[in-house]
């Protein structure tokens, strides 16, 4: 209280000073540049003086100035400082524009913020704007290429799929590599609540449109504080605050269509026929009577409805250009041309001690795929309130809900693309009975069970359902107390609950894949509840050349997800499609899983004369998933950095303005292994024709602990010619050690395949390089944001294990993970067509063989990209911008999975890529496609034939837009008009045959499994117009 | 300054004591502990081992359809597009083929539970306790067999002997991760005929659908075949049919496609017919039939039957009108229908064979025994008997059950190009298992 009396004795002073000097009152508003709107709590400072006050809520501001030389300083954070001489002026109205590539820069780090100059630790921000308005369903995709060292993949081209993220490599191999998810301090469910089919991404849940900005975590001492969760680096998302003053409304709404980037050529008819043909005559596994009724089949032959056929050949594809014949262009028909609409609306505003912000979004969009839509409705309102001088607190509650219209798995008949399997002779509509080809046999009335080859994906599309609703709810409520000067206390209550109903109806029509002759219907909800709660200390204070920041305090999250599902059979009618008019229940399961994490932390940020930097930082972490003997590890980091341009050296150049070197040293943890992985255990799933059964699941691993990563981080910060240009330059070491490895187990131990054991070591090393540089300024500004970076990953120690994902995928000793390892392809005997492959004979030389069993097995690939890089190009010029960014990776490869049936030489009925029929015709021919062999097994072995160069270069973004001019838009009220187009995916470069290098085939996903294609769809070409009208 | 005590303290409670907290047990699985305390627990993990007997890649179906396909010389075909079956039908199996891995670690799974079972028995009461070591003998018994017959050189096969060729591991202890190389041919079929033995005295003369003495004496014939041995074949398969428990249906079609009985109580006979000695029981819940999935067009249906099956029977087999479509067998065309492990017909069968062999007629003659099964599906006596007639006779009545591989490989008969102990219809030790245990030895060409 006394403290209180003093401040407003001084307070007195000051105004009765202010009343009784010769001086005036100057009178303004503070507008931003950007869009006109009033800014409130700039700080004003006399300069000279320590006069000074700050804008109110409407951008308003008063000041007492003595004599005509006042220069008066306008300063805000995110905002470039300003300085204004008065004059004789009484009224002075400033536009201050934003800031946001200066080193001034505020930076949110876990458990609160730094500036950008001051941080001693990598963090790449990304700014929300760069995420707004572009059509696609989750925020990572539209990062991609924007944040350097971090790596973001979109496995095909269906909507609300798992997205891949790698931050600096991937820094385990059966654990998880993802990182973790914070939305304003909750860490948040980011893994795949996927019960059937491909991984879903709950953060396609988030409106994009409610970032402020991202905060990518990927140095030891910037994660550390999140200790045994941020091996994978932290993902920081902060959603919108209101600001006081008044209320913005803002309205956007974008339109457009989508299509694949790309085609893959296939085998018309009259190719088709000639290339199989010849691999039938090269093998006789079937006679020539059995082959035609074969394509007879395949061309709806009517004949071949009653009987195997005639051996007549048909005309649906014997005949060249006759009224019957047909040529299928399969891979046109797996794509539609999709829509996409986005409307989203928002308001911001308040007074001093309440602000909020207030969003709605809505968006439509259509999967390229036939049949893939992805619907999202949702609201969020973040309110923060100063309830007294010391006592603030707030809330933010987001609703949600996701409608994602899917299609089966990449490896499944009934997913779109596989279509191209089908044979080009095959009619989409069946004559016979003028339906959907295969959905009904007009002889027996029941579904075609042999034609076309291969069940028909149009049917699929056509009659069933597989729709995933997702209900989510975030919510966060915060107190924030200060307790004395530069000490708060804040507590924050977190919650994340996930609701999540997968509605499955397979229809009669397509019995020949579900295997159920009268419908199956398939219900499945999950629900996951998510909670945390954090309570810390902040202390800072500055005193003489010192200042220190401390954070100290616990947290505490658990999850629990709750499971049921039922399967029903035999239905009246497709018309019913619930499982209450099934006849049949024919599965039904309840389950639930859970973790806990109790957490304590600290950190010190110590800065001394604004050059030198320390930070210290730790955290004790317990877990639920390790026995009661290591359910705590210990996660330190520190590290320092020198400002050497606040060096006496240093202080009197003109050209460099900011150099900052910086290291930092730390531990940091995962964890991400399921639940439950020490115990022994069994299971109740033995249950015998309704004789309940059990048994053995689990072998019991007590030693089980974290898997740990040290991580090295050197780095600099520089701005030159008036910051210019800016940049970092960083190069990282991480350790992964202790690693939580699925080993193999004896087969003959019976219990399991594997056991998660602390077993093996992996590096990850690289360089990061970031370059911003405002090229032009003035009335035409151009500034280009550069990022590239490399990282190489090795496994340095996996106890001589291999670790083995789908087809070449492994994980091996001394080589990065996932590699593919199998057979070398040598390419074709010419003598006789054989394929052949590389092996080694008794001296150790290289020689060829047609047997791949006999193959050497060698490194004979590598799905780790080398090198990532992104370029932003923003140009304005008056009202008119132009944004354009290219991403690229290289130096990865991609293995084909469906290549032993697409690109096989005619050994099996599939539809082959055009690419076959360089085949391996005559003794002597030089080719790499062997002789066509029906059922010949010839090359079809997993080999190096089906890899190729994943590197690509993408025009990813391109966006126009023109801002109305103010003097037009104020007579309507508005401040701000903008309207836009803009293209996704526009362009890319690259020597990929198939449909697309970006690609990791859903079915098949794992640490271990990348960049493997499985007739997976390519990404979408997008096309969006938007207006964006603020007022 | 009281406000700011009362923070302070409040703030120290919230962090401290979430430790207890930490302890999240699982919900959908118990502690090991806890799965072998008691009678019941014993009782439900032996019901387990039925379960995983039935897994797809075990007795579920893919054991007989890879019996099947590797012994194929031009009567059925594979139109699938799975690689592994398709390679197995090639007999060109790679190294790293699925199935070959599959079929090893999903037998080894039964076995180990067989093994838990065994080695907790203290705990079952007095009444139960023979039951079930002997279905638990019966099932590693017959695990082995399958093993052996799989992964290894067959008993006849004259490069080597059986007590030189690697058979497969012997493991007889619950869940052990110890790193166990190949016992011989010799020792394998020795652990077979000891657990079978064990669990022919074992086991009840009823006991639902679960193992009996019956089934295990069923077993116990196949083994012996196997090795020639035929005059315990011979009396094995007469004590089955001696028994006057099981009998021929009138109608062959009878036999298949039936679903599991409902269970009623250990002294009834719940199998679905009363031709059927042992099946693996299906539902619409638990279960799986995997010959549904690939000989079906309810299934997959990728298995055809070629017009070379046809020609091998005589008109007027009524064998013949279970076919349909003109190219695909009719005994699995239920989704959730039992799958057939041992019919009585076998035994007729075996009975018939091992006598004619052995020079004896245990039970009956050989003819009679053929006769009985001819005359069942329709088709007249035959005045005299041959090796020949019996094995055509067994092939018929016994087509796509899983029998043809064996069949082969025990009457020394070739596989087209193939002899009868060429390793190419053997299948690979898996890759992953020499990896494990480079000691484990490979079987030849792989």
């Amino acid at each position: 209280m006394k403290k209180n009396l003093l401040a407003m004795c001084v307070m007195l002073l000051f105004f009765s000073g202010q009343v009784f000097g010769q001086e005036r009152v100057i009178t303004g508003k503070v507008t931003s540049q950007d869009d006109g709107t009033s800014v409130p709590g700039v700080n004003l400072l006399v300069k000279g003086t320590s006069t000074g006050t700050a804008s109110d809520s409407d951008g308003n501001y008063s000041i007492a100035v003595s004599g005509d030389n006042a220069v008066l300083v306008f300063s805000f954070i995110g905002y470039k400082t300003v300085e204004v001489s008065v004059g004789t002026r009484s009224v002075v109205d400033v536009q201050i524009a934003t800031d946001i590539t200066q080193l001034s820069e505020v930076v949110v780090t876990g458990y609160g913020t730094q500036l950008k100059q001051d941080l001693t630790g990598n963090i790449a921000k990304v700014s929300g704007t760069e995420v707004q308005g572009i059509p696609v369903p989750t925020f990572e995709q539209a990062i991609q290429g924007r944040a350097a060292g971090v790596f973001v993949e979109a496995g095909n081209g269906k909507l609300g799929q798992g997205i891949k993220i790698r931050i600096r490599g991937s820094s385990s191999v059966s654990a998880g590599n993802q990182p973790l998810y914070v939305i304003d301090g909750i860490p948040i469910t980011s893994g795949s609540q996927a019960s059937v089919g491909g991984a879903t991404n709950p953060l396609a849940d988030l409106n994009s449109n409610d970032i402020e900005s991202i905060e990518i975590l990927k140095d030891a001492s910037a994660a550390a504080i999140y200790g045994s969760r941020a091996a994978n680096g932290v993902v920081l998302i902060s959603t919108k605050r209101g600001k006081s003053g008044k209320t913005n409304f803002n309205l956007n709404y974008l339109t457009g269509f989508s299509k694949p980037t790309n085609h893959v050529e296939w085998l018309n008819t009259a190719e088709y026929v000639e290339l199989f043909t010849e691999a039938r005559a090269a093998t006789g596994a079937v006679s020539l009577t059995s082959f035609t009724n074969r394509l007879n089949r395949f061309g709806a032959d009517p004949a071949n409805l009653t009987s195997s056929g005639t051996g007549v050949p048909h005309e649906s594809w014997a005949v060249p250009g006759a009224p019957g014949y047909i040529d299928t262009k399969w891979d046109n028909l797996a794509f539609q041309e999709a829509q996409v609409n986005q409307l989203d609306f928002s308001a911001s505003g308040g007074t001093d001690k309440t602000k909020f912000f207030t969003s709605l979004t809505w968006g439509d969009q259509d999967g390229i795929l036939i049949g893939n839509r992805f619907q999202k409705i949702g609201g969020r309102i973040n309110v923060d309130h100063q309830a007294t001088e010391k006592l603030s607190l707030g809330i933010n509650f987001s609703l949600a809900r996701t409608v994602n219209y899917r299609l089966a798995d990449d490896n499944a008949f009934s997913t779109p693309l596989q279509m191209v399997a089908l044979g080009p002779m095959t009619p989409p509509v069946d004559p016979r009975s003028e339906l959907i080809s295969g959905a009904l046999n007009p002889v027996t009335g029941l579904p075609n069970t042999n034609f076309p080859q291969y069940y028909n994906p149009l049917i699929d599309v056509a009659y069933n359902d597989r729709v995933t609703t997702v209900f989510r709810n975030f919510g966060t409520l915060y107190g924030n107390y200060k307790i004395i000067e530069g000490l708060t206390f804040r507590t924050e209550f977190g919650f994340d609950l996930l609701n999540q109903h997968e509605d499955r109806y397979f229809a009669t029509q397509s019995s020949r894949n579900s295997g159920a002759p009268n419908g199956e219907a398939n219900d499945i909800w999950t629900q996951v509840f998510n909670y945390t709660t954090n309570n810390f200390f902040q202390y800072s204070k500055s005193f003489d050349v010192h200042a220190l920041d401390v954070v100290a305090g616990m947290s505490f999250q658990k999850s629990n997800t709750d499971f049921g599902s039922v399967t029903g059979q035999q239905f009246a009618s497709d018309s019913y499609k619930k499982v209450i008019s099934a006849a049949s229940i024919t599965a039904g399961s309840s389950t639930e899983t859970g973790f806990a994490f109790a957490s304590y932390f600290g950190r010190a940020n110590y800065k001394f004369n604004n050059k030198y930097l320390v930070s210290l930082s730790g955290r004790v972490d317990g877990s639920s998933r390790f026995g009661p003997d290591n359910q705590y590890g210990f996660f330190p980091a520190a590290s320092v950095g020198w400002i050497l341009t606040e060096e006496s050296f240093l202080a009197d150049n003109n050209i460099l303005e900011f150099l900052k070197l910086r290291a930092s040293y730390g531990l940091t943890g995962n964890a991400e292994i399921g639940n439950f992985p020490w115990q022994g255990l069994y299971s109740g799933d033995g249950g015998y024709a309704a004789v309940p059964g059990q048994r053995p699941s689990q072998i019991e691993n007590r030693d089980l602990r974290w898997e740990q990563t040290a991580q090295t981080d050197i780095g600099v910060d520089f701005g030159i010619f008036n910051s210019r240009i800016t940049g970092e330059i960083d190069y990282y070491i991480k350790k992964t050690s202790d690693l939580l490895l699925a080993v193999n187990l004896v087969g003959s131990a019976g219990v399991a395949r594997t056991q998660i054991q602390n077993v093996g070591d992996l590096e990850n090393k690289g360089f990061e390089f970031v370059l911003n540089t405002e090229n032009l300024v003035g009335a035409f500004k151009w500034n280009t944001s550069f990022n590239i970076a490399n990282n190489k990953n090795e496994i340095t120690n996996l106890d001589g294990q291999v670790i083995e994902g789908s087809f070449l995928s492994r994980a091996i000793e001394g080589e990065p993970i996932g590699i593919f390892f199998g057979p070398k392809y040598a390419g074709v005997d010419p003598a006789n067509g054989d394929a052949l492959y590389f092996t080694r004979d008794i001296n150790n030389d290289l020689i060829t063989t047609n047997d791949p069993n006999l193959a050497e097995l060698v490194k004979i690939g590598d799905p780790n990209p080398e090198i990532i890089w992104g370029m932003t190009n923003n140009f304005s010029y008056k009202g008119i911008d132009l944004s354009i960014l290219f991403m690229g990776v290289s130096g990865n490869d991609v293995y084909n999975g469906g290549g032993k049936f697409m690109s096989a030489n005619g050994d099996f009925y599939d539809n082959q890529t055009r690419d076959q029929l360089n085949r391996w015709q005559n003794p002597g021919d030089i080719t790499n496609v062997p002789q066509a062999r029906l059922f010949g097994g010839n090359g079809i072995a997993e080999s190096s034939r089906y890899i190729s160069d994943g590197s690509y270069v993408r025009l990813k973004t391109l966006t126009l837009g023109y801002n109305l001019p103010q003097s037009l838009i104020s007579k309507a009220s508005l401040t701000k008009m903008r309207i836009y187009v803009s293209g996704q995916n526009l362009l890319t470069i690259t020597d990929y045959k198939l449909w697309d290098p970006e690609v990791n085939a859903d079915s098949f996903e794992s640490n271990i499994t990348q960049g493997t294609d499985f007739y997976s769809a390519p990404q979408p070409k997008t096309i969006t117009f938007g207006i964006n009208i603020g007022f | 300054m009281k406000k700011k005590i009362f923070i302070l303290i409040s703030a120290i409670t919230v962090f401290t004591s979430c430790g207890d907290q930490l302890d999240v047990k699982p919900f959908n699985t118990i502690d090991s502990g806890t799965g072998t305390g008691t009678s019941k627990d014993i009782e439900a993990l032996i019901v387990g081992a039925y379960t995983f007997l039935g897994d797809g890649d075990v007795y579920g179906g893919n054991m007989q359809r890879d019996a099947e396909l590797i012994g194929d010389d031009g009567e059925i075909f594979w139109d699938g597009t799975f690689t592994d079956p398709a390679e197995i039908w090639d007999n060109a199996m790679l190294i790293t083929n699925g199935q070959a891995e599959a079929t090893w670690l999903d037998c080894y799974r039964v076995i180990n539970i067989c093994n838990t079972v065994l080695a907790n028995l203290s705990v079952v009461t007095a009444d139960k306790v023979d039951r079930i070591e002997g279905e638990a003998k019966f099932i590693r018994g017959v695990m082995y067999f399958e093993l052996v017959r799989v992964y290894a050189r067959t008993w006849t096969d004259p490069s080597g002997t059986p007590a030189t060729n690697p058979g497969v591991p012997i493991v007889l202890e619950p869940s052990t991760t110890a790193l166990v190389d190949r016992s011989s041919v010799a020792e394998v079929y020795t652990q077979v005929i000891s657990d079978l033995q064990d669990a022919k005295t074992l086991l009840p003369i009823t006991n639902s659908f679960f193992a009996t003495t019956y089934a295990a004496s069923s077993i116990l014939s196949r083994v012996y075949m196997m090795q020639q041995d035929y005059a315990n074949a011979a009396l094995e398969a007469d004590i089955v049919i001696g028994s006057g428990e099981f009998g021929l249906l009138s109608d062959y079609a009878d036999n298949f496609n039936n679903s599991a009985n409902v269970f009623s109580s250990r002294s009834n006979n719940d199998n679905a017919t009363s031709e059927d000695i042992f099946a693996l029981q299906v539902t619409s819940q638990s279960g799986i039939n995997n010959m549904n999935t690939f000989f079906s067009t309810t299934g997959r249906g990728d298995i055809y039957i070629e017009p070379a099956h046809f020609v091998l029977y005589e008109a007027g087999d009524d064998r013949l009108n279970l076919f349909y479509d003109g190219e695909r067998t009719g005994k699995w065309e239920n989704q959730f229908g039992n799958v057939n492990i041992i019919r009585l017909a076998e035994m007729y069968l075996t009975r018939a064979e091992a006598n004619l062999e052995a020079g004896s007629t245990v039970g009956d003659t050989p003819l009679n025994d053929i006769n009985t099964i001819r005359n069942r599906v329709g088709l007249a006596d035959l005045g005299s008997v041959t090796i020949a007639d019996i094995l055509n006779e067994r092939h018929l009545e016994l087509a796509f059950e899983g029998h043809q591989i064996h069949d082969l490989k025990r009457t020394g008969r070739s596989v087209g190009a193939l002899a009868f102990n060429a390793p190419k219809l053997i299948f690979p030790i898996p890759s992953r298992e020499i990896i494990i245990n480079p000691d484990m030895e490979q079987n030849e060409d792989y």
